[in-house]
């Protein structure tokens, strides 16, 4: 959902303005010798820093056996360490073994048709004793209670199809406690309690799909939209998926990718630039490299014709219509920004304009490019039809106004409106530490941030010729997905 | 020393020192860190002679303005049978133009300057939240003296926004979680606002003459506290302000009664079936207001109880340790005026939902049953404390909440005194409060999902058992 390409803005927009200079100045950037890249920006405004990780890895780079590994890993690696989080690994360890046996055992028997079901049970009540048992060797949940008391916010991560984040925002006092968890935490990770944290994560697939209409039409929309590539796949997994992830494929996964090559880590708040340099140095510099997270080779093919869906859920309807189109650093993506301005963004938009102030045909549009941006990715249109309204009514007029794209250029002023517009969401969303950490990490692990300088320069060169040429090329019948969602019987 | 430390290993990164010594992975308790400067960050505050309150922060790092105004009314005022028409007056008042400019007149203006502009309604006030470009702070500045002033409540945007508030009542039932919370304040607040929830015929109902009545009770000066920060200068903003507002004249405002809430209901379990493959779990039941004496000692507890994530003892047996839960929490709500909810809630597969709310009703037990240990005590007090200084981290929120600390009158020294008061709060304090202010026999258990799946395991509870049929009318 985030436009990482409109985020190129932002220095090239400074750079335009008097505070410009100063502020892109202070964005530091170091390359350890092991790879790992840092992105540093002083801000001595209040005593805190935003603290984030990311790498270059994401739901994308699952093959078809292993959907959801990279979410279940990113929940694993809240579970401790070597260090941290037990009472004694040793004495852990033979218990650890013995759980993931039981455990494999457990999942190659459930998805046999011949199974025994009273032995599969057996099993279980043995695992869940297994466990209660190595319970009494956890310090429960212990970097949770460490950066608690030590002030910590926002203690987090999340994952996406192009990449996975870890972060905090800490007390400027306590960037060292940080420094050691994290380091510790990648290095020497113990994957502990997975059984239990692969059903905590089947429990949120559910709560965010399965049980959410929105999620639902969502995940039903890029599974349509795209056949092949990976992007059509849930970050979470199918939930077949999740119930049958292994520990073997999880560590794996982290020991294949989760390396300095791979690796941000972007700082913003009050420290010394010089020292927080010193201080990841001191405890990152030590990680061996490891190696890139190859691209994925797999291309959608292109679209050859209409696709649509119909899922019934019980829910009032909504709609998702999708349009394949290329990514950053695509000039006819810098074109797609302003189309999506345009055509969805507030109340003098298009569609809101034409769809719910004048038809009154729909109560909610938006416009947004998803499920990623590392590979091509779609253009998405999500309506709320009005009870008394069809869904193929409010398709017409969505036509219709697409058709003007393709046939009119869009005004002077519409253009310069959609420029300022994007341009000054960029700004809102520099306010805090961890909205321009969040930015820039995002940003770097996309691309890099070498390539802002063109963006702004990008943007302002597309023509409003080109925003209909790209209408013309990507908005047509046989490149369009669309799905909906509601009870039966309705159309 | 550690100056002495640093300079070393700079050195040796500048010669390019080739091996870094890999350290020995350091624990967190071994490590010790500097003092924390942080000293509370001042708020200008100013009122114009007509009443309206000013609080301005200046932050010059970006050219933006943040405005944002609190005005006293909102929801708890609405009479019963006239739910819903706080928010369509904010509805209208953002959406029907004003002064010389009509509704469209108006959007197009502020899409043209990149401006945004929102106008809510909630309990105890309305909010408007404007944010600009440094450039456009004049005219933004007029259009909010439209606004505030002149509002046009053009009635193609009133039906509009009619239509907007009809179509969500429409869409009640789609979103298992709203359904929760809406089942629980109904039974906890029978006949009271907070239970209160807008109906299609009384939505119908309403006219212009009812906005134009709440514009003429609470759009006046001396009812407007209005919160700044940004690119913008202490005077240019008061000139500014008194161009635009200082011939607005004060009109006192009546005094309003708050509905007195209802008794408190008694235990009962209240299920509505929903075709879903995970249950919207709600345990609630009359909460505290902000002036209540044992409000640190309850944020502690609250924090141990399911308050404090990871930290917390729900979270902890019902997500980390069993494998039930995504997400488990409790908060109390608490009142401004009136006293809110203390809310608990989780969701799970329908087959283990009487699973969870056996531990949820456990863990609240056990806050009254047995003291917390020594040790829980103390990260839940170190976490309140040392997290404190994230309210500061951000410009407008230091100005929006010290006006929203005003405008509810609270104690003048609340922030600087919040640490000290929850460094006092003790184990048997903690105690105390759990068996105050958790009433197992009050408590309302709210179940949405497939009630094939729970209903007879959840009928073991003993408590009266309702079916709410989810009707969408």
């Amino acid at each position: 959902m985030l436009r990482f390409s409109v985020l190129f803005a932002l220095f090239l927009l400074l750079s335009g303005q008097a505070f410009a200079q100063p502020l892109a100045k202070k964005v530091q950037e170091h390359h350890l010798k092991n790879g790992l890249t840092l992105l540093l920006v002083e801000r001595h405004d209040s005593p805190t820093v935003a603290a984030y990780i990311s790498f270059r890895v994401g739901s994308v780079n699952e093959d078809s056996r292993e959907r959801g590994v990279a979410h279940l890993l990113e929940h694993m690696l809240f579970k401790g360490t070597k260090t941290l989080g037990t009472k004694n690994y040793q004495a852990e360890k033979p218990l650890l073994a013995k759980i993931e046996t039981l455990g494999q055992r457990i999942d190659f028997l459930k998805n046999r048709p011949d199974t025994d079901p009273q032995q599969l049970k057996q099993l279980r009540t043995q695992l869940v004793r297994l466990q209660k048992e190595h319970r009494k060797l956890l310090i429960k949940d212990e970097f949770a209670r460490i950066y608690a008391e030590n002030g910590g916010v926002g203690y987090n991560a999340f994952t996406t199809k192009d990449q996975t984040t870890y972060l905090i925002n800490l007390p400027a006092n306590k960037l060292e406690l940080w420094a050691a968890i994290e380091s510790d935490r990648f290095q020497n990770a113990v994957l502990r309690e997975f059984y239990t944290e692969r059903d905590v994560v089947r429990e949120e697939r559910r709560r965010s799909y399965e049980s959410n209409p929105d999620g639902m039409l969502y995940e039903t929309l890029l599974a349509t939209a795209y056949e092949v590539h990976p992007y059509r796949n849930p970050v979470i997994g199918w939930g077949s998926d999740i119930e049958n992830l292994s520990l073997v494929e999880t560590r794996n996964f982290l020991h294949k990718y989760y390396s300095p090559v791979n690796m941000v880590i972007t700082l913003v708040g009050d420290f010394d630039s010089a020292a927080a340099l010193e201080l990841v140095t001191r405890y990152f510099g030590s990680m061996p490299p490891g190696v890139p997270v190859p691209p994925v080779v797999t291309r959608e093919p292109p679209q050859d014709g209409e696709r649509r869906t119909r899922i019934i859920f019980d829910t009032e309807p909504q709609l998702m219509m999708a349009y394949h189109k290329p990514t950053m650093p695509n000039r006819d993506d810098y074109a797609f920004d302003i189309l999506m301005q345009v055509l969805g963004e507030g109340r003098t938009s298009r569609l809101y304009q034409s769809l719910i102030v004048d038809k009154q045909l729909a109560t909610q549009v938006s416009v947004f490019g998803a499920p990623g941006s590392r590979y091509p990715n779609l253009m998405v249109i999500a309506l709320t039809p009005r009870q008394s309204c069809s869904c193929v009514d409010v398709e017409d007029v969505v036509q219709a106004e697409l058709a003007k794209l393709q046939n009119e250029p869009i005004s002077a002023a519409d253009l310069d409106k959609a420029r300022k517009q994007i341009f000054t969401s960029i700004l809102r969303s520099l306010r805090g530490n961890s909205g321009l950490a969040r930015m820039l990490s995002s940003y770097e692990v996309l691309g890099g941030w070498r390539y802002l300088v063109d963006y702004e320069k990008q943007l302002n060169s597309i023509t409003a010729e080109e925003v209909m040429a790209v209408a013309k090329k990507y908005l047509t019948t046989a490149n369009r997905t669309v799905v909906s969602i509601g009870r039966e019987g309705l159309k | 020393m550690k100056r002495i430390g640093f300079f070393c290993s700079l050195l040796l990164l500048l010669v390019g020192c080739s091996r870094i010594v890999a350290p020995q992975q350091v624990r967190p308790d071994q490590l010790s860190f500097p003092k924390l400067h942080f000293s509370f960050p001042t708020v200008v505050k100013q009122q114009l002679k007509n009443g309206m309150r000013v609080y301005l922060k200046e932050d010059h790092e970006l050219p933006l303005v943040e405005i944002s105004l609190l005005i006293g009314g909102g929801s708890i005022h609405d009479p019963l049978d006239k739910t819903g028409l706080s928010e369509l007056f904010a509805a209208t008042l953002e959406t029907g133009g004003a002064g010389d400019l009509s509704p469209l007149a108006l959007e197009s203006e502020l899409a043209a300057m990149a401006a945004e502009l929102s106008v809510s309604s909630s309990t105890y006030s309305y909010s408007i939240d404007m944010s600009l470009r440094q450039q456009d702070l004049q005219r933004g500045i007029e259009i909010l003296a439209d606004l505030l002033r002149r509002p046009r409540f053009a009635e193609d945007r009133l039906e509009l926004a009619r239509k907007q508030l009809l179509e969500s009542i429409a869409r009640k039932n789609d979103d298992p979680s709203s359904i929760a919370s809406r089942l629980l304040a109904e039974a906890v607040y029978p006949h009271h606002p907070f239970g209160s929830f807008p109906q299609a015929e009384v939505v119908r109902s309403f006219s212009r003459d009812d906005l134009l009545q709440l514009q003429q009770r609470y759009l006046h000066p001396n009812n407007v506290w209005i919160a700044v920060s940004g690119d913008v200068k202490q005077q240019q903003l008061l000139t500014l302000l008194k161009q635009n507002f200082a011939d607005w004249p004060a009109v006192e405002i009546a005094g309003q009664a708050l509905p007195p809430l209802p008794p408190p209901p008694t235990a009962r379990i209240i299920i509505a079936d929903k075709d879903i493959s995970q249950s919207s779990i709600l345990l609630g039941q009359p909460g505290i207001d902000k002036d209540n004496p044992d409000l640190f000692a309850l944020r502690v507890a609250n924090f141990i109880l399911g308050g404090g994530g990871f930290n917390s003892r729900m979270m902890r047996e019902i997500r980390s340790n069993r494998g039930l839960a995504y997400s488990v929490y409790s908060y109390f709500q608490v009142g401004r005026r009136l006293p809110g909810l203390f809310v608990a809630g989780s969701e799970t597969k329908c087959a283990t939902t009487a699973e969870v709310v056996t531990l949820m009703r456990q863990a609240i037990a056990l806050m009254r049953d047995k003291p917390v240990s020594a040790a829980e005590l103390e990260l839940a007090k170190r976490s309140l404390i040392n997290s404190f200084i994230f309210a500061f981290n951000d410009t407008h929120s230091i100005v929006s909440r010290k006006l929203r600390l005003d405008f509810f009158a609270y104690p003048p020294d609340y922030l600087e005194t919040y640490r000290q008061k929850v460094a006092a709060v003790t184990v048997a304090d903690v105690q105390r409060v759990a068996r105050k202010y958790f009433h197992p026999k009050q408590l309302q258990i709210v179940l949405v999902g497939d009630s094939r799946l729970f209903s007879a395991a959840v009928s073991a509870f003993g408590l009266p058992v309702e079916t709410v049929e989810l009707r969408n009318d």
